[in-house]
């Protein structure tokens, strides 16, 4: 069977490539407005009107296909892609995006193109028409076609036939003959330039001159990230209340109906224990996802980068470091393979080794219930809490940075260079499919691993493994999961952990959320007589066998600092190997994060003792 | 004078893009290339990168990157 035909989308960065890859292979790729967003190649399928099937992929943008030695990893996914199709003979087909609002600078590389991969067949589109004509300029596809001598589409995203118009035009055979053009020329040939202060850029400039303000830049710069990471705390809590009460109440209808037997306390402990408190966590990982998601898509990241560029040469990285640190406060994974921007290898090494400090979305559930059951006050100063330890990931990670970049990953550092995209309002659509994809995958992780987890834990805090002669002990006091948590408790009692603690970090591991379901399976085994309440009413309630209160404020600052700094993911840990192909690095940010974590939670748990006692 | 030194909002051409190592290649690829009109738009305080316009495009530059791009200020009509 002969291969199917095989399509490429290829161009600079940040002009709707990955849009385009969504609308022909219906996927969700995700989408920034910042360059460099796409660091892997992506596939998907599509039919063409022959009825043949062909694979489209989504390469990440390039300014050049010679980047020589000191070229970005990005830049060589892509060329080494390309290379190698071209090298096997392999049917292929390259598709170059450009931007109508540049178009000078766009044909530069499909002139690139032509030089550097003769005998290609090769179709342009230019998408960004309405941007264009909104400005009052026009491009004509068909004068742009015969100076080039290309098959040129010219095209919106918001088109409705759009995938027919690109598919259909995917040429059969390659151009006949290499014609001598420049971009000027040729875009002098079919474009009428936009009116210069209606065009994007002008626009765009306008904006700036308030976020970019010396003094004003700076001050919107804090208050942006401020209220975003507050507003995780301050939207979703009243949410997260709600889901609870909601909890307690099915708790108490299902109680009295399902009886005394086992599989009734399995599904009320362990299941809605487990994965119930943990899906109450849902609407805040939702509001974090789309507050990210308007800052990654309307133009603001890049002129972050530009703002903070100066102040990240003090630890040794650059503005464009930033973008990977942000998005990391979503998941350490992608901003881990978003790091190939950088240029520099060493910066990216260091930034690389440092993303797992930050407080990514898997963390939020613990830091809520520990901020809301032990942090008196106002929601405001709740807030303000939760926020504090968003800054302390920050400020932690860019000392760590600082370290690094003195030691081993020691380098001058290359200078800012950056292409700062005009500013788009965020599609309302697309923030919506990453709120969706977002619930979903937490949804579905609640409904296997911490399921799974819950239930494998609830029976091991019903399994006693020692006797008790005296008949006083509670059997979950000597099942198997308290015994192993024991065991860590010399380890664990300079921190302020107890045996529960323990056994929530140990579960955390392997996904971060699993310290709330584990302590949810724990307190509803052990409360299984009283009425449902929040969790964290039971954490401010919980006793120790002596009958002492169990936590105090000092316990919540000590597990809130560890979970600020540990690397306790398997994926990141795994991402970080992908990446650096090295056991030793991937070893050292394992140990160096949980040192770090054991330190910090020292310093709290001692530092809040001092001043409560 | 380099585009270090250009004063802002000032209308100039790039001459002369001094190739260091990979940065010239990869700054004319960008878009910085010899015959472009450029406009620094703004410099970020305490010797932090500039804001420059090239053409149809906007870029963050690096004040070390900078100083290697020759302009030539474009008389005013």
């Amino acid at each position: 069977m002969n291969s199917p035909l095989q399509v490429a989308l290829l161009g600079r960065p940040n002009t709707g490539k990955s849009s385009l890859f969504n609308r022909l292979t219906n996927t969700h790729a995700h989408i920034g407005n910042f360059p460099g967003v796409t660091v892997d190649v992506l596939t998907g399928e599509a039919r063409l009107p022959s009825g043949e099937c062909c694979q489209i992929h989504d390469l990440p943008g390039i300014y050049r296909l010679d980047p020589g030695p000191g070229g970005s990893a990005d830049e060589r996914v892509t060329i080494d892609f390309l290379r190698e199709r071209v090298a096997t003979g392999a049917p292929l087909v390259l598709v170059h995006v450009l931007d109508a609002t540049q178009l000078v600078l766009h044909l530069r590389l499909t002139r690139e193109i032509l030089d550097q991969l003769p005998g290609q067949r090769l179709l342009l589109v230019v998408t960004q028409r309405d941007a264009l004509e909104r400005a009052g300029g026009f491009l004509d596809g068909e004068a742009l076609a015969a100076a080039v001598r290309l098959p040129v589409r010219v095209v919106s995203h918001q088109d409705p036939d759009l995938i027919s118009v690109v598919l259909e035009a995917i040429p059969k055979t390659p151009p006949t003959k290499p014609t001598p053009w420049t971009p000027e020329d040729a875009a002098r040939a079919a474009l009428r330039p936009p009116e210069h202060a209606a065009s994007p850029q002008e626009r765009s400039e306008r904006i700036d001159r308030v976020l970019l303000h010396p003094i004003l830049g700076p001050l919107l710069f804090v208050l942006i990230l401020g209220a975003t990471f507050a507003a995780v705390f301050l939207i979703a809590d009243p949410a997260s209340s709600f889901f609870n009460v909601l909890l307690g109440r099915l708790v108490s209808i299902l109680r009295p109906r399902l009886g005394e037997g086992l599989l009734a306390a399995l599904l009320l402990e362990g299941v809605l224990g487990g994965v119930g408190t943990v899906l109450a966590f849902v609407p805040q990982i939702v509001v974090l996802m789309g507050l990210l998601e308007v800052l990654e898509a309307s133009g603001y990241l890049a002129r972050a980068a530009f703002l903070i560029d100066r102040f990240f040469r003090v630890v040794g990285l650059s503005g464009k470091a930033f973008v990977p640190l942000l998005t990391a406060h979503a998941c350490a994974v992608p901003a881990i393979s978003a790091t190939r921007v950088l240029r520099d290898p060493k910066e990216r090494l260091a930034t690389i080794l440092v993303l797992p400090l930050m407080s990514c979305s898997a963390r939020l559930p613990t830091y809520t219930l520990l901020v809301s059951a032990f942090f008196g006050g106002t929601t405001v100063h709740k807030a303000a809490v939760s926020t504090g330890l968003y800054l302390v990931g920050i400020l932690g990670g860019l000392v760590a940075a600082s370290v690094m970049r003195r030691t081993m990953a020691r380098g001058k550092g290359l200078p800012l260079l950056l292409e700062m995209p005009t500013y788009k309002a965020p599609s309302w659509r697309q923030i919506q499919v990453r709120c969706g994809r977002e619930a979903r995958d937490f949804t579905r992780r609640a409904g296997t691993v911490i399921l799974a987890a819950s239930v494998l834990l609830w029976v091991l805090l019903k399994l006693p493994v020692s006797d008790d002669p005296s008949g006083q002990t509670p059997v979950i006091e000597r099942s198997a999961a308290a015994m192993v948590g024991k065991a860590l408790e010399p380890i664990s009692k300079p921190i302020g952990f107890d045996w529960r603690i323990n056994v929530g970090l140990i579960g955390a591991f392997g996904a971060r959320e699993l310290m709330v379901s584990t302590l949810g399976v724990i307190f509803g085994v052990e409360n299984a007589e009283e009425e449902p309440a929040p969790l964290a009413d039971k954490l401010r309630e919980a006793k120790t066998s002596q009958g002492t209160p169990a936590y105090s404020t000092a316990t919540a600052a000590a597990l809130l600092a560890f979970f600020v700094f540990a690397c306790q993911c398997i994926s990141t840990l795994s991402t970080v190997y992908r990446e650096t192909r090295s056991w030793p690095l991937t070893g050292f940010v394992f140990l160096y994060t949980y040192a770090l974590a054991y330190l910090a939670a020292f310093l709290a748990y001692h530092g809040v003792r001092l001043f409560t006692a | 004078m380099s585009l270090l030194e250009l004063p802002l909002d000032v209308d100039a051409v790039i001459e002369q893009v001094h190739a260091q190592d990979d940065e010239g290649p990869l700054l004319r690829a960008m878009g910085l290339l010899e015959g472009q009109p450029v406009r620094v738009l703004r410099r970020a305080p305490l010797g932090g990168p500039l804001q420059v316009r090239v053409g149809d495009a906007c870029f963050a530059v690096g004040r070390s990157l900078a100083s290697l791009v020759q302009v030539q200020v474009v008389e005013a009509r």
